[in-house]
């Protein structure tokens, strides 16, 4: 499976902040995008979530030699503040989404399950999530957006804010996520992107570039990266 | 301070208060709704319009130094002046304003006020803290003299006071509430607590009470403080000024004093917004007992009605409870009592159906229904893509209007129940059509509302993700359902006029809403940026 961007533009009072990218991400891999503040980061997250209007562009799924439209199953997208509805115990919210999505989720498992997997405890399981901590919203966050296995996985800036023992947890769950899908995600922490990424994304100038990986010479890679970024803002 | 630093300082806080005020203007016109298309992006940059924001900036300026001073006397001097016929004009007027500044001294000090300006200048520009203070101080002095001599001139000759006692009142207010504020330094001095005129102690408010009681409670049982006593502490006040003015001036610590308040003002405000999230989500009931057996967004719906029992539920039928010893007890006495029936104008009294629109608009709880739909639950669920896919809104949407119809038309009903009984003793059998129109009018307008509010916010969806409202549009049209429905209040129609237009509205709103929403809502019902 691919996820190809085609000619995205998007453009606020006359600004343009995305001009006309072109990318290709591949199935199984990680991507990390990094950009200086107001790059256009999470525009571009929320173009692809449909949650913006875009100008122009086209994002496609190929599939086995076939190309279409993504639609709104195909992406789970995990914002950095995690946001859960309050008036419902984690239990229910998991019901409920699963009751709304139960056609399209695969091999649909028990609530202790999932809720083993992202390692929620079974007394906060049947608590109301205004009373859940930070990091326990971001795990509920999170296992909603990956039941339903979207194709691709959109996170921004997923770890920041995460004790980290939470992180550590969040981190190993991604790996273990990663094939069969792509997953994007957005962070302001080189060396987090570059632990965890199996591909750095710059956007920069509106743009897309990726950055080869020289594995031989981390130093390196990281003023390749640094220097790419700095560029935009002597310019 | 010399004279040009006294000046400077003047010039600079004028042109910050000025800058600010541009801005805020300029912000305004971009969120009027159709006019905001008209602006540019970079509004702030352009110089037409920052010269037109700036002429009307000096303008305010000007002309609210007499505006709120207007308005103080026509509504706290004045107009409840008026209230008390037996007594002597004159006296009242004058012992009115002698409490009234006694209290402004206390709790519109100016110099213990903590202001954003202040806030900017000192904390922010690092202006220096005495001489912005000071300068400030008695810029504000001079602007309320300027305006209470003219309205004193005004009023007090309306009212027969004689001349030299108006020429003399403003001086007494700046007299007074200097030696005051010279007290409260004092006070700092010793204890080293700042002195904060909007986070007033238990004991000051109780001051504050004390002396409301008098300036006006007084007046009601028919006593008035001695004329030429009031005349006598006014007259006072103005030595007294002469010598709190020295430690005014000489006090050194206006940075601490400002510091310490301007903190509180900031504390304050962030509270505010922390408090208001906050009183939304105590409203989720803790009762572990909750569940639902449905499913999907029934479950999703069924569980958020339960969990908001107290705005929702327990509330209309606290209501409807009301409503009904109400409608109970007027059945009753116009069935026993046959003079009632006699007397009562028929035709009169249901012309004044239209009273109705009002009460149903007050009692309605769609608001506060969309409020805690989006504070508690959607604020959420719309980040998730699953929930915005269109079907899945207009599921949702269609339950909930199903359901906020069902909450308010409980009290509705009990309401237009007992009114049509009422009518119906009244007129008698020949009435029996127009005493069920007026069933159907009250239920008409708790649906139109319900649907009203349901359909603004989906359409509209004026939240941002801190839940401030944000859309201009969403904020004009609640202003005008209010004014609509507060006009109607002295609207009188033919009972036969008004019911027909209510269900014929309701129905043709209801119909178009609906269209609106399932044509539109999956694309407006977002998350503001």
């Amino acid at each position: 499976m691919r996820f190809t961007v085609r000619n995205l533009t998007k453009s606020y009072d006359g600004k343009e902040v995305l001009k006309g990218i072109n990318f290709t991400f591949e199935e199984g891999r990680i991507y990390g995008l990094l950009g200086r503040n107001g790059a256009g980061k999470t525009t571009f997250f929320n173009c692809i979530n449909r949650d913006i209007k875009v100008d122009s562009g086209q994002f496609l799924i190929e599939d086995n030699g076939q190309s279409r439209e993504i639609i709104s199953t195909d992406v789970g997208y995990v914002l950095s503040t995690p946001t859960v509805p309050e008036f419902l115990t984690g239990r229910e919210f998991l019901k409920f989404f699963i009751d709304i999505n139960e056609k399209s989720i695969t091999d649909i498992k028990t609530p202790d399950e999932y809720f083993d997997f992202v390692s929620i405890g079974e007394d906060d399981r049947d608590k109301l999530l205004k009373d859940y901590s930070h990091g326990m919203k971001n795990k509920m966050q999170m296992l909603i957006n990956i039941i339903a296995k979207p194709n691709i996985l959109l996170l921004d800036e997923p770890l920041t804010s995460l004790d980290v023992v939470v992180a550590e947890e969040m981190k190993q769950l991604l790996r273990s996520l990663k094939s069969g899908r792509i997953t994007i995600f957005s962070t302001h922490i080189l060396d987090l992107a570059i632990d965890l990424c199996d591909e750095i994304v710059l956007l920069s100038h509106g743009e897309l570039e990726s950055v080869e990986k020289n594995y031989a010479d981390d130093k390196a890679f990281r003023e390749t990266i640094i220097e790419a970024l700095t560029e935009e803002n002597n310019e | 301070m010399s004279n040009a630093e006294i000046r400077k300082t003047l010039v600079t806080s004028f042109a910050l208060k000025n800058t600010y005020r541009v801005n805020t203007i300029l912000y305004s016109l971009k969120q009027i709704p159709l006019i905001k298309r008209l602006f540019p992006a970079k509004i702030y940059g352009v110089p037409e319009l920052k010269i037109f924001a700036n002429i009307l900036s000096v303008m305010w300026e000007i002309s609210s130094v007499f505006l709120w001073k207007l308005l103080y006397f026509v509504t706290l001097v004045c107009g409840v002046g008026a209230v008390y016929t037996q007594l002597p004009s004159e006296g009242v007027f004058l012992h009115v304003i002698l409490f009234l500044t006694v209290i402004g001294f206390i709790i519109n000090t100016h110099l213990f006020n903590p202001t954003m300006d202040k806030y900017y200048a000192i904390v922010l520009l690092r202006m220096d803290a005495k001489q912005y203070t000071l300068t400030d101080y008695f810029y504000r002095l001079a602007r309320d003299a300027v305006g209470f001599v003219t309205m004193t001139v005004i009023f007090g000759s309306i009212n027969k006071v004689p001349l030299w006692i108006c020429f003399i009142i403003p001086f007494s207010v700046a007299g007074g509430k200097i030696f005051c504020s010279a007290i409260t330094l004092l006070d700092y001095e010793k204890r080293g607590k700042a002195y904060n005129e909007n986070k007033l102690s238990k004991f000051v408010w109780i001051a504050v009470l004390i002396l409301l009681a008098i300036t006006y409670g007084l007046p009601a049982l028919g006593y008035l403080i001695p004329k030429i006593a009031a005349m006598a502490l006014l007259v006072a006040f103005i030595p007294l000024g002469l010598l709190g003015l020295k430690r005014v001036v000489t006090f050194h610590n206006y940075k601490e004093v400002n510091r310490e308040i301007l903190s509180q003002m900031l504390l304050q405000l962030d509270n505010a917004k922390e408090i208001s999230k906050k009183s939304v989500e105590k409203i989720i009931s803790k009762d572990t007992k909750i569940s639902s057996s449905k499913k999907g967004f029934e479950y999703l719906n069924d569980l958020f009605i339960k969990r908001h029992r107290k705005i929702l539920w327990k509330s209309t039928k606290f209501q409807a409870l009301v409503l009904l010893i109400l409608a109970v007890a007027a059945v009753i006495s116009v069935s026993v009592i046959p003079e009632l029936r006699a007397d009562a104008d028929y035709d009169k009294i249901i012309s004044n159906m239209p009273y109705f629109v009002f009460i149903m608009y007050a009692i309605n709880r769609g608001t506060g229904f969309t409020k805690a739909l989006f504070m508690n639950c959607d604020h959420s669920l719309l980040t998730y893509s699953f929930f915005k896919k269109p079907d899945h809104i207009l599921r949702l949407f269609a339950i909930r209007l199903r359901e906020i119809i069902k909450v308010n038309l409980l009290p509705a009903a009990v309401l237009g129940g007992g009114l049509s009984a009422v009518f119906f003793l009244i007129g008698g059998t020949g009435k029996i059509f127009e005493c069920a129109l007026v069933f159907l009018s009250v239920v008409s307008l708790s649906v139109f509302f319900s649907v009203h509010y349901l359909t603004l916010y989906y359409l509209l969806q004026p939240y941002n993700p801190s839940t401030e409202i944000k859309s201009g549009t969403y904020s004009i049209i609640q202003f005008v359902t209010y004014l609509i429905s507060f006009v109607m209040i002295y609207v009188k129609l033919p009972i036969l006029v008004f019911g027909i237009l209510c269900v014929a509205f309701c129905l043709i709103y209801c119909a178009v809403a609906c269209a609106l929403v399932y044509r539109f809502a999956p694309k407006t019902f977002r998350i503001r940026g």
